[in-house]
């Protein structure tokens, strides 16, 4: 993440923080932003305004992870290991042996990993609970 | 107010699960609003915007 787009953000969050004041801000940066920027970021924001930072969900795309951890494993593995919670979507598209060794292959990498399917709501309550607790 | 961040590369359901997120909250009387840097394949349709009373700032660049 750039300078210049790093001050945007903060920039964006604090004229939301004075003016809107929502329960929830959601942040969905581009895809090449890896978690730690978007703490630095967010950070920035907290000298000027108060607000509560997080969580930071990273998604892993279940049907595309071979071929992503094959050509793109630093960017993944940055999302992934700065996360407070990593979920992987689509999870109904996965058979259970996919699935599977999708986990064995990223658990070291983090804390805990949801299985969530927007479209069936599998896993989405979970994600709106661990929301609520942070 | 709470900043939920949502990373994931292209195509991996950022935006499906936020607009979800904010249906969840919603029924609870949460407000939300969203940063976007990134047109994706799915997009904030103008009457979900009215529906759920949610306001939705761009972030142009990198």
């Amino acid at each position: 993440m750039g300078c210049s787009l790093a001050t945007s953000l903060v920039t964006e969050v604090k004229k939301i923080r004075r003016t809107l004041n929502p329960d929830f801000l959601f942040i969905e940066p581009s895809e090449l932003v890896i978690s730690e920027e978007m703490r630095q970021a967010t950070r920035m924001a907290l000298r000027d305004v108060n607000f509560s930072n997080g969580p930071f969900i990273t998604l892993v795309d279940g049907p595309g992870f071979q071929d992503l951890w094959k050509e793109r494993q630093p960017l993944l593995l940055g999302q992934i290991a700065g996360a407070d919670v990593v979920a992987l979507s689509k999870s109904d598209l996965l058979s259970p042996g996919r699935m599977e060794a999708i986990m064995d292959t990223i658990q070291g990498y983090c804390h805990g990993i949801y299985r969530l399917s927007v479209h069936t709501g599998s896993g989405v309550e979970d994600l709106v609970k661990a929301i609520e607790r942070s | 107010m709470r900043i939920v961040t949502v990373s994931g590369i292209r195509g991996s359901g950022k935006t499906t699960l936020v607009r979800e997120l904010i249906v969840r909250f919603r029924e609870k009387g949460r407000r939300a609003a969203v940063i976007v840097n990134e047109e994706g394949e799915e997009t904030y349709a103008p009457d979900f915007l009215g529906t759920h009373g949610v306001e939705v700032f761009p972030l142009r660049g990198g």
